[in-house]
């Protein structure tokens, strides 16, 4: 065997001048080795990046609105509250989670902070567009179930007769309405509400708004519908708060019912009106209640004037009545003490007292008289006139007054 | 060493490999079916990670089993005494059992027109087995329109269960009650009459309280001005009794008392805007026709 490799070394020895040929070759090899050995480290090393990177892909950040379950195989990881993660208040990165890297976990973020606002205005008219010269377009006489959305409501109770012969118990009624809803429940939103699948390029959140409308819409639609006939057009013109609350507990009963997860925050009724085409007849409806209203403090006014006037009336008769009293008892008592007064001077002296308060009375009485006149009957004058002109001189009193004054 | 790693690492590459072939994910928004050569052997509606074999044995059938909504058509219909209404009906439906869904609908697209000629025919009867004064009364205890849509989303549930469509009817609702062009403007008319009804009502119910306010003050203001009367007599009958104590005092003599009043009445009568006509042979006129004749009295002369 020796021998025999020798003789192959032997062989090999005539071609010595080969030998730097075979020495060429295994340096080929080994820079090759060298290439391979390298390139594998490379590729470990490029494995061991793709590890770390698949790991690091699992990490996940959850938004201040937002709240996260993480799909296991398809199925809701964890138990009881711990199905949900919510961007947490504790650790150096609340915010960030980390999950098993597709295709064994998936992280699904729900916006359940965010509300949404959504206007709806299927019991609405088509507006009219901007009155321009040709654009000018009639009230329609009647009402078009396509284009027109209105609810039903009731009629009061005691126009049944005049609804009998119509064939109808009820009115029209135009609404506006406005619903603002949020995700409340995460896992059954996400179990429940079939959520379009997003694009490339779409927000999630839009995709979750858009797919959820139309459910929202005819839900919302459906309770309105229900919630309105049960009032009537007063009630609907009139309320701007019991019926939107009464449609926010319909609503929110439907939604729990079928497990939506949704929660209605608010519904508002920001317009009601009546049909157009019977304007005139409900504006003249309201102007007899401002009729009316207007009657009433008419009547009002009326009644504290009366009052006001009855109670000075009441109060000068009374004062009237007092000073009588006053004026009657102190006259009696000044006459009768005058009297009392009077009484020994007279009986000693009667007639100079009697003239003596004769002649001052007539003094004075001349003193103040106007005007006097001496009348001499001539002889045998028996059917002498005499003519008086009474109040010829309205002046009169106020001259003599005033050339008494000084 | 290598080698091992090798191995390990053609394993796990075999292993996942196996993993996407034998086995598959259920989310737990869908459900699945399972099919052997084109037949369905599995129903699944628990989500999770699920066996099967590879492909052209065994193939998986995922279906959305979330809700979605779908709306029927504006239709026109009648109620139980033949009067037309317009409705329109939106169902909340999800694919419940894969396996009858699988069988007899296939798509969602096919579900929703299967859906479409369903909720009509339910409309019809349910709607036909109500009086209209059960959708709309002026009664709200005759209201039973959350009844009839209960009783249509039992209709049609038994409908798709009897076609075994494998979908569940979770709600049902009408979302359009409305009515046709012709009896909106009969409508219209009984509005204006109602109104006009009201108006006259507002009117006369305004004016009565109106008239009642006034009488009220008026009646108020009698009673007020008679009470006020009667006070005022009772004051003046208090003054002429106190005035009569005073009279007795005259009593002790009469005719002097008489004679003074009478000056004080003169006086007080007399007081201005007066004329006063004397006639001769009254004292006065006498003055002027010439100079009494007095003398003094003896102061001894007895009297």
């Amino acid at each position: 065997m020796t021998d025999q490799n020798h003789e192959t070394n032997r062989d090999l020895q005539p071609q010595s001048p080969r030998n730097p040929v075979g020495g060429e070759l295994d340096v080929a090899g080994k820079s090759l080795f060298e290439a391979l050995r390298i390139s594998f480290i490379i590729l470990k090393i490029i494995m061991i990046v793709l590890v770390v990177l698949f790991l690091a892909s699992g990490f996940r950040t959850i938004g201040p609105d937002e709240q996260a379950l993480v799909l296991q195989f398809g199925r809701i990881r964890g138990v009881g509250e711990d199905r949900i993660l919510e961007p947490g208040l504790v650790g150096p990165l609340p915010w960030l989670h980390w999950v098993f890297p597709y295709p064994i976990d998936k992280i699904i973020k729900i916006p359940v902070a965010k509300k949404v606002n959504m206007p709806i205005n299927s019991f609405w008219y088509p507006e009219m567009l901007p009155p321009g010269p040709k654009r000018r377009i009639g009230i329609p006489e009647a009402l078009d179930p396509v284009k027109d959305g209105y609810c039903i409501t009731r009629s009061e109770k005691q126009t049944q007769s005049i609804s009998a012969s119509t064939g109808g118990d009820y009115n029209i009624v135009h609404s506006k309405w406005q619903l603002t809803y949020q995700i409340d429940d995460p896992e059954r939103f996400f179990k429940n509400v079939y959520i379009e699948d997003v694009k490339p390029g779409q927000s999630y959140f839009d995709v979750i708004t858009k797919s959820i409308t139309p459910f929202l819409k005819a839900m919302f639609d459906d309770v309105v519908v229900t919630a309105m006939v049960h009032y009537t057009i007063d009630e609907a013109l009139s309320s701007q708060d019991i019926i939107p609350d009464d449609v926010r507990k319909l609503l929110q009963e439907k939604l729990n019912k079928i497990e939506s997860g949704i929660k209605v925050v608010s519904v508002e009724l920001p317009d009601t009106t009546w049909p157009r085409q019977i304007n005139e007849a409900f504006l003249a409806s309201h102007r007899a209640s401002q009729e009316s209203q207007k009657a009433i403090s008419d009547a009002r006014t009326y009644a504290e004037n009366t009052l006001g006037e009855a109670a000075g009336l009441a109060a000068e008769k009374i004062a009237q009545a007092r000073a009588y009293r006053t004026k009657i008892v102190e006259t009696a008592r000044a006459d009768a003490e005058y009297l009392q007064k009077l009484l020994p001077e007279y009986r000693k002296y009667p007639e100079l007292v009697v003239q003596k308060i004769y002649l001052d009375a007539v003094m004075y009485i001349l003193n103040n008289v106007d005007e006097k006149m001496i009348i001499q009957p001539t002889k045998g004058t028996k059917g002498t006139e005499l003519w008086l002109y009474f109040s010829r001189d309205p002046e009169l009193k106020p001259k003599s007054k005033k050339e008494q004054s000084p | 060493m290598k080698n091992i790693a090798i191995v390990i690492f053609i394993v796990l590459i075999v292993a996942i490999l196996g993993l996407y072939l034998f086995s598959f994910q259920v989310r737990e928004t869908q459900s699945a079916l399972v099919t052997t050569f084109g037949k369905p052997t599995r129903e699944i509606t628990d989500p999770g990670w699920k066996f099967k074999w590879p492909a052209p044995i065994q193939t998986k059938h995922p279906f959305d089993s979330r809700m979605r909504v779908f709306e029927g058509d504006l239709i026109e219909t009648e109620t139980a005494e033949r009067v037309p209404i317009v409705v329109n009906t939106y169902v909340v439906w999800r694919i419940a059992e894969p396996l009858g869904f699988f069988n007899a609908v296939g798509t969602v697209r096919e579900a929703e027109s299967k859906l479409l000629s369903q909720i009509s025919d339910t409309q019809n009867t349910v709607i036909g087995r109500h009086s209209f004064g059960e959708f709309v009364n002026s009664d709200p205890n005759e209201i039973k329109f959350p009844q009839i849509e209960e009783e249509m989303r039992i209709d049609l549930q038994q409908a798709v269960a009897n076609a075994d469509y494998g979908i569940e009817i979770k709600t049902l609702g009408i979302k359009q009650l409305k009515i046709s062009k012709d009896v909106s403007e009969k409508v219209f008319e009984r509005m204006r009459a109602e109104r006009n009804t009201k108006y006259q009502a507002t009117i006369a119910q305004g004016n009565a309280e109106a008239t009642k306010i006034k009488a009220d003050a008026d009646s108020k203001k009698t009673e007020l001005l008679a009470t006020a009367e009667a006070k005022a007599k009772a004051i003046q009958a208090e003054g002429d009794a106190e005035a009569a104590k005073y009279y007795k005092m005259l009593e002790a003599d009469p005719e002097f008392a008489m004679f003074l009043r009478r000056i004080d009445a003169a006086r007080e009568t007399l007081k201005e805007r007066s004329t006063i006509i004397l006639r001769e042979g009254s004292w006065l006129v006498d003055l002027f026709k010439g100079m009494p004749n007095i003398e003094p009295r003896d102061p001894n002369e007895p009297k």
